[in-house]
């Protein structure tokens, strides 16, 4: 009998820390490293700086015997955002990908100071998922203090299993945009409390949104994806008959309406 | 009539509307040069239940009906998304019901049905915006778009831009001009490979018969070629993918050291 080792907060980690604590010790190769210097050009610009591996850490590592291919996101980096080189990076991986690859994403979703060179990579994404998984499983970690929304959030709901902490939000709009696109009355940015109670890891599993809730613990994170290397929940996720059963609830009912829809028409 | 009405409705010869789908999805079987096609375009619908998704949106029910749209096309027809749409919706029933989970049957359905043999087109007609763009465009093989100022691609409206990147609405549309990628129109967007065909258009409201024609021969070329099957990296091959080389070289090096 070894003795409890520590807990070590996955949240707390850096992307290579998170990485190194999830795969075989030592066996992480990283590919593209700080060292190749692949940063953005599109950021000087706008008054920004760039990181030497533009907030995406790549490579292969051993798990389970297996060759694992992994992309790990840096939510410090430009609150984790995905542009034309970070968004390669996830997509090269997950087409080269044989026998698994793992997603830790702790994302805002496309970045947008590269708009559309982001959303054009996240289409890549989204189809490297669905091909890969096919053949392998595709294992997304959402963990981070950022969570995982934009375009990200619809990559994530297509991988095989998806494992959350409680500390995880995700959602495809943030807050502050719903607030700034449907105004105060219909969400407050500032009540994080009801975001994590709406958005957060705990009520995805309930909603079967995600696939498993997990303790905000490197290892607990490991034994999750170790399991999560044999499951496969995407169909039974992505099932529209059952999305709509979980939809119905959150119609609103007519009459609770105030205004009519003539006269909503007529605003901007 | 909208756009994505006008050109769902007049796109195929012989077009039958299906009523199996809500009113915020017009489904319309028909042909285009004697080969079976399916439009698919979410439209407005005023009367429905998600206030939030009632201006075209992708909300919670569109992305569901898309995913079913395109799965219960039949076999050997062909599938044209027409893309008129201002995003997705935005609101805390749609966040609290996770609408990331709509959006992604919709882009599974496209994408497994591509990969299983489908051809999938994509005409944009008006805006193509971010969440809802990926859930409804992006996966096809083949892109087509009206070169028209109504048509615009981007990922976020211009002043949650400004709000998010603690920026102003003025310093966005400055860099929008220095910055092809935050760009809004549709040449800057085709000058990434992004766009198969431009159509030139006088009304892309109200197209002629020849505009029209012009857009179905490309379709059954693209059709003819199999172009509908080619996968979104892919894109990255394309001629005008020049000022992409930047996705290219990464991709180089990750298969050189891998």
């Amino acid at each position: 009998m070894t003795g409890a080792k520590p807990r070590v907060s996955y949240a707390e980690l850096t992307p290579r820390e998170r990485i190194a604590g999830l795969v075989d010790a030592g066996s992480f190769r990283e590919i593209l490293d700080p060292f190749d210097r692949v940063s953005s050009p599109y950021l000087a610009e706008q008054g920004i700086v760039a990181q030497r591996d533009d907030g995406v850490v790549i490579g292969r590592a051993r798990l389970a015997e297996r060759d694992i291919a992994l992309a790990a996101i840096d939510g410090r980096f430009l609150g984790g955002s995905v542009g034309e080189i970070g968004g390669a990076k996830i997509a090269c991986v997950l087409e080269r990908a044989s026998e698994g690859a793992l997603l830790l994403l702790d994302t805002g979703g496309i970045r947008l100071q590269e708009a559309n060179l982001g959303i054009l990579a996240v289409a890549e994404i989204c189809d490297a998922v669905v091909a890969l998984r096919a053949r392998a499983p595709v294992i997304a970690v959402i963990a981070g203090r950022v969570g995982c929304y934009g375009g990200l959030s619809i990559a994530a709901s297509l991988c095989s299993y998806i494992i959350v902490s409680e500390f995880a939000r995700f959602g495809l709009n943030g807050s502050e945009v719903v607030e700034q696109e449907a105004g105060p009355d219909e969400l407050d940015a500032s009540d994080r409390a009801a975001i994590w109670r709406e958005t957060g890891g705990t009520r995805r599993v309930a909603q079967g949104h995600a696939d498993i809730l997990v303790d905000d613990d490197i290892d607990a994170v490991r034994k999750a994806v170790l399991a999560g290397l044999h499951l496969r929940h995407e169909r039974e996720r992505l099932s529209t008959s059952r999305l709509r059963a979980t939809i119905a609830e959150f119609a609103p009912s007519r009459s609770a309406e105030i205004a009519p829809p003539a006269t909503r028409q007529s605003l901007p | 009539m909208t756009r994505g009405e006008t050109w769902s409705h007049r796109l195929l010869s012989d077009a039958r509307r299906s009523s199996e789908y809500p009113d915020s999805l017009r489904v319309v079987d028909g042909s285009i040069e004697s080969e079976p096609y399916r439009t698919i375009t979410i439209v407005a619908d005023p009367l429905g239940r998600f206030p939030r998704a009632r201006a075209g949106e992708v909300g919670l029910d569109e992305g569901l009906a898309l995913a079913d749209a395109v799965r219960a096309t039949e076999r050997e027809r062909s599938i044209v998304a027409i893309v008129d749409l201002p995003g997705q919706a935005f609101g805390r029933r749609e966040e609290a019901a996770g609408i990331h989970l709509s959006l992604a049957a919709a882009a599974d359905a496209y994408a497994t049905e591509r990969r299983s043999g489908r051809q999938i087109f994509a005409l944009l007609v008006g805006k193509a915006i971010s969440g809802g763009f990926l859930a409804h465009g992006l996966q096809a093989g083949w892109i087509g778009a009206l070169e028209d100022p109504g048509v615009e691609v981007h990922v976020m409206p211009a002043a949650s831009v400004a709000r998010v990147t603690r920026s102003s609405p003025q310093e966005v549309a400055r860099v929008a001009t220095v910055v092809p990628a935050t760009a809004r129109d549709v040449r800057t967007f085709a000058e990434f490979g992004a766009i198969d065909e431009l159509f030139a258009v006088r009304d892309a409201g109200d197209p002629t018969h020849a505009e029209i024609a012009t857009v179905r021969e490309a379709i059954a070329r693209a059709r003819a070629a199999a172009l509908g099957l080619r996968a979104p990296v892919e894109r990255l091959n394309a001629p005008a993918a020049g000022t992409r080389s930047l996705a290219r070289e990464v991709r180089r090096r990750i298969a050189e050291a891998w």
